[in-house]
């Protein structure tokens, strides 16, 4: 199962974006300034985009999600309820796990931007897509929620997993890390030798790399683990 | 056509002229060949097609049933061709600007503002459509009568949420009634020249041809 970039090209006024790479199984992190192209990346691969140049071709790959920067692009559902089952699953499970049971009569719209963010990857993450797709999955999201749904994503064994953020604090842990510079998608390789080259490196990756304990991979408890062999 | 006041004149007469006679529709579609971009608007506004398409079904039962049904959906067609016209070339602030050239500052700013925003909430719907679009291909719904009335629901209700924090805003913002604007408008010798051929069409429109040939002689 993999999806392939063979020179990929997206064009806007001013803008370009260049993209070569194949994500394999596992989970991946594309990283990038704001305004960098990491969303029209998302929606190339997802199809939504027409290329301006170059192919994208899929591999073994039979379902795909792509979960949209703003969660209000996704609602199509008239009731919470109702949005739950657009996503072709029962709603008490999903409304039981997002703390929503009291308001699934309500409209999406009524809720505030991180309970729909919260509500979508809930849906998304309750069925097992072979690529999915999450554009600034932790935007919106409280710590106790990036933590949670970072666990969730980064312990995904299945399928291709594509992560577009410029999150540096909260990450999960991944298989293999790639960053958009200068309208080229550069692949840094896998952690922790992907530090090396990764110009977005997080700083507190940065700080534990420097005082001498690399830590072997970006997510919290990685982190923690090196920062404990610092203090002994 | 840079000027919204002939602009605006020009799709009421013409409307007005396809409406009322068949010749008239005729002329009008002519006028639209000439002065508009044409075909590469039909290209831009893809989606017009099924609405002409709704027209054709519409026409086609009155057809059945005896009435003018060709009459019906050519004249009808043609104004939805000068809508889309004016719908292209309509630029944010045009309604207002003509609004308190009519009718001042107070009523004119009024009913611009109230146009401009009645534009405004539809070029929302517009967007939202297309939003819906992209979601239901993301969820794999396929489109069906129950996917449609869900999306009709959605689109209203967006549309009432966004005019009540449009209301909102307003009143924040300490909005009672009336505005100060002083609108300026730029009009080029091929408004005017466009305009004058309206005015043509709506005689030809109005005056059968006959009476023309009354007049020759």
């Amino acid at each position: 199962m993999q999806i392939t970039l063979d020179r990929a090209y997206a064009m806007r006024e001013n803008w370009s974006l260049n993209a070569t790479g194949t994500f394999h199984e596992g989970v991946h992190l594309v990283s990038g300034d704001v305004g960098s192209g990491k969303s029209t990346m998302a929606m190339m691969l997802a199809g939504f985009y027409s290329l301006s140049g170059g192919s994208i071709r899929r591999n073994g790959i039979n379902s795909s999600v792509l979960s949209p920067q703003f969660p209000e692009y996704l609602v199509t559902g008239v009731t919470i309820s109702g949005e739950c089952a657009s996503w072709g699953i029962i709603p008490d499970k999903i409304l039981e796990e997002t703390g929503l049971e009291t308001k699934k009569d309500e409209s999406p719209f009524t809720l505030s931007r991180g309970e729909l963010k919260r509500l979508h990857l809930a849906c998304i993450l309750a069925k097992d897509y072979d690529l999915l797709m999450v554009d600034e999955p932790f935007s919106s999201l409280d710590c106790k929620e990036k933590a949670k749904f970072c666990e969730r994503i980064g312990n995904r064994t299945h399928g291709i997993t594509i992560i577009f953020t410029h999150e540096q604090n909260i990450l999960p842990r991944v298989d293999r890390i790639w960053e958009i510079v200068d309208g080229t998608l550069i692949d840094c390789g896998n952690p922790p030798d992907a530090f090396l080259n990764w110009r977005h490196l997080p700083p507190i990756i940065k700080r534990l790399t420097d005082l001498g304990s690399r830590p072997d991979n970006i997510s919290f408890n990685d982190l923690r683990e090196a920062e404990c062999r610092i203090r002994g | 056509m840079q000027d919204p006041r002939i602009r605006t004149g020009i799709a009421a007469v013409l409307s007005f002229a396809a409406f009322f006679s068949l010749p008239g529709a005729a002329l009008v579609f002519l006028w639209w060949l000439v002065f508009t971009p044409g075909l590469r608007l039909v290209k831009k506004f893809g989606r017009i097609f099924s609405l002409i398409l709704m027209i054709a079904f519409f026409s086609l039962i009155l057809q059945i049933y005896g009435g003018q049904g060709l009459s019906y959906f050519s004249r009808m067609t043609v104004i939805i061709l000068i809508g889309m016209w004016v719908h292209s070339e309509q630029k944010s602030g045009d309604f207002l600007g003509m609004g308190v050239w009519l009718f001042g500052d107070r009523l004119g700013f009024e009913i611009g503002m109230i146009a401009e925003m009645g534009m405004q909430s539809l070029l929302s719907v517009t967007t939202d459509f297309d939003r819906i679009q992209i979601s239901h291909k993301i969820k794999g719904i396929r489109w069906g009568v129950n996917s449609l009335s869900s999306a009709c629901l959605l689109l209203v209700s967006n549309a009432i949420i966004r005019a009540e924090d449009s209301a909102e805003l307003l009143a924040v913002r300490g909005y009672h009634s009336g505005g100060t604007m002083c609108p300026e408008f730029l009009t080029r010798p091929m408004d005017i020249i466009g305009g004058i051929f309206a005015l043509i069409i709506l005689l030809f429109a109005l005056i059968p041809f006959s009476e023309f040939f009354i007049l020759y002689r």
